[in-house]
């Protein structure tokens, strides 16, 4: 009962983990190339999920601060990390992207199991 | 005065030059070299004045904009962090040097400028790696330097360096995650993010959340593990590093996993508290899997027929012992992984530049077409043999004294079965590169192996190099003084 | 002015012919002629200039200097006693002979201008082992030599020589490896490793154990002792005869005198007693000589005889380093001059037969001594020698050997020393009574036909097998004086 009542309260971590999980299952063991890269966009994303989180307090405001009251904020920290985690994320995303396009070219499939056959054919 | 923004030039100025590379490119392909040059002997210049100074003055920190932690980024300038950069820059310039010849004959001309940009940036994020004291900067820096070094793997385009240039991605892509969320948890516990203020704020934050701070520890193994290609996790390297154009395959084991090596090493030992490692040894996680690199990297490599593929297990096999002296946790030991750091730098950047001369003479790649090329190719099979006599541990040669103390500091520690892998992993390494050396000198040539000729400057940055190894074998006192002083601090 | 000129001779000693062995590899490719004499130059004034230390050398002084710090507490060092000197000049003497006879016998082979450098090399290296200051140096160089003297092994490059000499190099790395471990303990159990700072483990430990395990891989690697000696009756015998003769003559005392250090400056003879290690080299020691000399008998090719006539030659001195007095300590280091002596002449006499008739084989060499009556001749005087028959220089160290182990009540090693004299004469009388009174049926009958090398490959056999008969019989004995001298002094402590 304890931890399930822990579990409610931190919800938001239990969302993260299992999101890590599944995108780091999927990018080490899909065969599709494309959805390699989805993965780890949603690994990426499940961090940044747990960064805000962790940044957001409950009822405060958003962090801009007016002289005169006396208020909680947020903590605009996470939130500006993340937005230099997701640039560094997108960029990462593009250069694969384009990488698989290049792997396209040359087999005409994304599939890395496929390309395993084609190339030992070749041999 | 100017030395005090020094820190930060030594990163901005490369990654500035990465950008104003393809406009020049655009221009005047044929500045590029010279202009990378000019930046990494700039910085390289600005280290050496960093050091000077810090003999004279002491360590310091750097605020960035001026602002001061918890708020700025902060820059630390100590012995270690000064040692780093120095081997980054030395060899980013060496193996600079080489790759400029090489790569005229290995890219595509109008991809020259593209090169540079890369590489300038590859430096700039290892730079930025050696210096920063800022969990998320870190990330940032670990980022650039994956994608630059993925680009300089599939910048030939051709389909085994794209494969292996997505897979060296999709798993580093896999690290950088496990060390965001390392990040995260230690943020969620502590708030924040400078290590020295979460170093302080730690041992607290683990006694109410044990969990949160173990959690992160491990990720934090497992992502550099990653990154540094520590066995088990190092599939990706042997194809990324044999793939890529000879120049890359240097920077790339000779520096690249050596500084996330040293990441580990700081976050390890700067960041997470001791009580920690004294609770959950996790140190001999490291020691173990280590040991395991040592010992299989060197049989993988024995069964390999590609010449740069055997070198890259090489390399797993070798930055086994760096991370041996990580796991030991003795100053001693540490001494000898860093020295080993270095060391291994100049043998395994040295070697892959001789198979680069190598393929680039004759276009040979297999280990045993290389019958008789030893007389043919002097001055690069002299200086290969240099390596490999260092890389197993002869004497005066520099691969002895990074043995030497690592061997020391796990005497120290009461762990002999480490001092006989170490000596083990050393015979290993003679069993699979003597029989090169003495296959290229004393078998007779194989027929229809044509030579061309190979750039004098591509000959000689091999020579420097294999002085080099001497040199640091011979007279290593003055930095085993230095690293003396860089490990005060831990332990 | 002593002073310096005692300080300059050793770093000549080692230095000279490593920086002269490029220079003589830049003269081979002018003329064969500059290339030799430059060669037989170098090593005649590293004999000189070693040799020139015997005054200082018989005053008792010790040279000893640091050249630098390669580590902290790890230095380049320099050290002459008496146990250097005398292993150093017999070094050189042998080297200088050597290189005489290299002349004529490697003018027939390929590659003289690789050969003619690491000989000079291996030179260098080897002074620098018995010169050097503290186990770190020693090391440094015999690891050195060892690698280099690879070279030498593989000479001919057929592919039985490959192979031996790939055997010989993985040996010799294990062997550095070994040694290494042994340094690298003896370092961390004592902060030094200065052969100065005097016996530097004074008590028994696991760690000191396995220490004195290392080093005697190490060292015994190079010395050929059971069980580490296989690759020495491969690597020996293809090597060219001077080298074989070098290899066999003084590249094995390497190893001896590498345990002799071992023994006296890293531990003592207490600590060596105290952990029964001397019955560990006792019985190493009578297996080596056993079957060093019974497997000797089965060889037919006559290098691969003497190398393993090597082999049981070694176990006398490991035999003598477990005995440990001073009668045995005498007898062990003046073994280590007669061995030297007889061995060079051995394999420097089958080389001339070699060289001359193209004959290996034991089997074929009847009748060969009236044709090389002074090569034969020579040998036959070093083959007696090597058996124990008196007046020669091998029967004095035995006789001194035995005594030793009567002295210290171990009346079995006298005995194993007989068995294998036996052996000895065996293995050798085989060959030396056919080589004169064989064959007469064949071609010449009884006269003599003589077909003798040229002299300056018959002058160092000569010289050769002269002092084994010498050093055996005169009265005033410049090596019996250094072993006595040089026992006393280890006994006295070393340092």
């Amino acid at each position: 009962m304890e931890f399930l009542k822990s579990l409610s309260n931190n919800y938001y971590y239990l969302v993260a983990i299992i999101l890590f999980v599944i995108g780091m299952h999927t990018m080490l063991t899909h065969a599709n190339l494309i959805k390699k890269v989805i993965a780890m966009n949603i690994m990426d994303a499940s961090v940044f999920l747990l960064f805000v989180a962790v940044g957001y307090v409950r009822g405060g405001a958003a962090p801009v601060i007016e002289a005169s009251a006396n208020r909680v904020y947020v903590n605009p920290l996470p939130g500006a990390l993340m937005l230099t985690g997701i640039v560094v994320g997108i960029s990462v995303t593009a250069y694969a992207l384009s990488l698989v396009t290049k792997i396209f070219r040359y087999y005409g499939t994304v599939d890395a199991d496929e390309i395993v056959e084609i190339r030992s054919q070749e041999q | 005065m100017m030395v005090e923004h020094f820190p930060v030039l030594i990163i901005v100025l490369p990654l500035a030059g990465a950008f104003l590379m393809p406009l020049l490119a655009r221009r005047q392909v044929k500045l590029c070299w010279p202009a990378l040059l000019l930046i990494l002997v700039l910085v390289l210049g600005m280290a050496v004045t960093l050091l000077w100074r810090l003999d004279s003055s002491g360590p310091y920190f750097y605020h960035l904009g001026g602002w001061p932690p918890p708020w700025g980024i902060e820059l630390q300038v100590d012995f270690l962090r000064v040692y780093l950069l120095l081997v980054v820059l030395g060899l980013g310039l060496w193996i600079a040097v080489y790759a400029w010849r090489d790569l005229e004959h290995e890219l595509k001309p109008e991809l020259i400028g593209w090169y540079c940009a890369l590489y300038a940036l590859l430096i700039g994020s290892m730079a930025g790696i050696a210096l920063t004291n800022d969990l998320f900067n870190l990330f940032v820096f670990m980022e650039i330097c994956a994608i630059a070094s993925c680009a300089v793997i599939t910048i030939k385009e051709t389909r085994e360096c794209l494969e292996a240039g997505f897979k060296y991605l999709i798993l580093s892509a896999m690290g950088t995650g496990c060390y965001l969320l390392a990040v995260a948890l230690i943020y969620m516990v502590t708030g924040h993010l400078n290590f020295a203020l979460v170093r302080e704020a730690l041992p607290e934050a683990a006694a109410l959340y044990p969990n949160n701070v173990l959690a992160a520890a491990a990720l934090i193994i497992v992502a550099f593990a990653v990154k540094a290609a520590l066995f088990p996790l190092h599939v990706w390297l042997p194809d990324a590093h044999a793939a890529a154009p000879s120049p890359s395959s240097a920077v790339l084991s000779g520096v690249v996993i050596k500084i996330y090596a040293f990441a580990l090493l700081i976050l390890f030992y700067r960041v997470l508290p001791g009580s920690l490692l004294s609770a959950v040894p996790l140190n001999e996680v490291i020691l173990w899997l280590s040991v395991l690199g040592i010992v299989f990297g060197s049989i993988f490599a024995m069964v390999q027929e590609d010449l740069k593929k055997m070198l890259a297990y090489s390399s797993i096999a070798q930055i086994g012992y760096v991370f041996l002296g990580i796991g030991l946790a003795n100053r001693t030991a540490l001494v000898g992984a860093l020295y080993h750091l270095l060391n291994h730098g100049i043998m395994k950047a040295l070697l892959f530049m001789a198979a680069g001369n190598i393929i680039h003479a004759a276009g040979l790649r297999r280990i045993k077409s290389l019958s008789g090329i030893g007389p043919k190719m002097p001055l690069t099979m002299l200086p290969f043999a240099v390596a490999g006599a260092s890389m197993i541990g002869i004497p005066g040669t520099g691969g002895l004294i990074g043995k030497w103390f690592l061997a020391l500091g796990a005497l120290e520690t009461g762990r002999l079965l480490i001092v006989i892998i170490i000596i083990a992993g050393s015979l290993l390494n003679a069993i699979y590169y003597l029989p090169i050396i003495i296959n290229a000198y004393l078998n007779p040539l194989s027929e229809g192996v044509s030579f061309k000729p190979v750039p004098r400057l591509m000959t000689a940055s091999l020579l420097a190099g294999a002085a080099a190894v001497i040199f640091f074998g011979v007279f290593s006192k003055p930095v085993v003084l230095l690293l003396e002083r860089a490990v005060t601090g831990f332990f | 002015m002593e002073e310096t000129a005692a300080l300059a001779v050793p770093i000549f000693a080692f230095l000279f012919p490593i920086l002269m062995s490029p220079v003589i590899m830049a003269a081979g490719r002018r003329s064969a002629q500059l290339r030799n004499a430059l060669a037989l130059a170098t090593t005649a004034a590293v004999f000189l200039a070693v040799v020139s230390l015997y005054p200082i050398m018989m005053r008792g002084e010790i040279i000893q200097f640091t050249l630098f710090e390669i580590l902290p507490q790890l230095e380049i060092s320099i050290r002459v006693d008496l146990l250097s000197f005398s292993l150093a000049a017999l070094a050189s003497f042998v080297w200088l002979l050597c290189t005489i006879y290299s002349i004529d016998y490697m003018a027939r082979e390929h590659a003289g201008s690789r050969y003619y450098p690491v000989l000079i090399f291996t030179l260098g290296s080897c002074q620098g082992i018995f010169m050097a200051g503290d186990f770190f140096t020693l090391f440094i160089f015999f690891e050195l030599m060892s690698l280099i003297a690879y070279i030498l092994v593989i000479h001919e490059e057929t592919p039985q020589a490959l192979k031996a000499g790939y055997k010989y190099l993985i040996m010799t790395i294990i062997g550095g490896l070994a040694l290494f471990f042994g340094i690298i303990i003896t370092f961390e159990l004592a902060g030094t490793v200065s052969l100065a700072a005097g016996p530097l483990v004074r008590e028994t430990s696991l760690l000191a154990f396995l220490a004195f395990i290392s080093f005697l891989i190490g060292f015994g690697m190079k010395a050929g002792i059971f069980p580490l000696h296989v690759w020495l009756p491969d690597a020996h015998p293809v090597a060219p005869s001077p080298a074989s003769a070098l290899l066999s003559g003084i590249m094995l005392k390497t190893g001896a005198y590498g345990l002799l250090r071992m023994i006296f400056h890293v531990f003592t003879i207490d600590v060596i007693r105290a952990g029964g290690w001397d019955k560990v080299m006792g019985v190493i020691a009578v297996i080596t000589i056993l079957l060093g000399s019974a497997v000797a008998l089965t060889q037919d090719d006559i290098k691969r005889r003497l190398a393993y006539s090597s082999i049981g030659q070694m176990g006398y001195i490991l035999l003598g380093m477990s005995v440990l007095n001073e009668k045995a300590l005498i007898g062990d280091v003046f073994h280590i001059f007669s061995h030297a002596f007889m061995k060079s002449a051995l394999f420097l006499a089958a080389g001339a037969i070699i060289w001359k008739t193209g004959k290996r084989l034991v089997s074929e060499m009847a009748g060969i001594g009236r044709e090389m009556p002074f090569t034969v001749g020579c040998f036959s005087v070093a083959a007696l020698a090597m058996i124990g028959v008196p007046p020669l220089n091998g029967f004095l160290s035995k006789w001194t050997l035995g005594l030793g182990a009567l002295e210290s009540g171990q009346p079995f090693y006298v005995f194993v020393l007989l068995v294998s004299s036996l052996l000895n004469a065996l293995y050798y009388l085989p060959i030396i009574v056919p080589a004169f009174f064989g064959g007469l049926e064949h071609e010449h009958g009884s006269g003599f036909n003589i077909r003798e090398a040229t002299p300056r490959m018959v002058a160092p056999i000569v010289i050769l097998a002269l002092s084994t008969l010498l050093f055996g019989l005169l009265p005033t004995n410049i090596p019996f004086d250094l072993a006595q001298l040089t026992a006393t002094f280890l006994l006295r402590g070393g340092p």
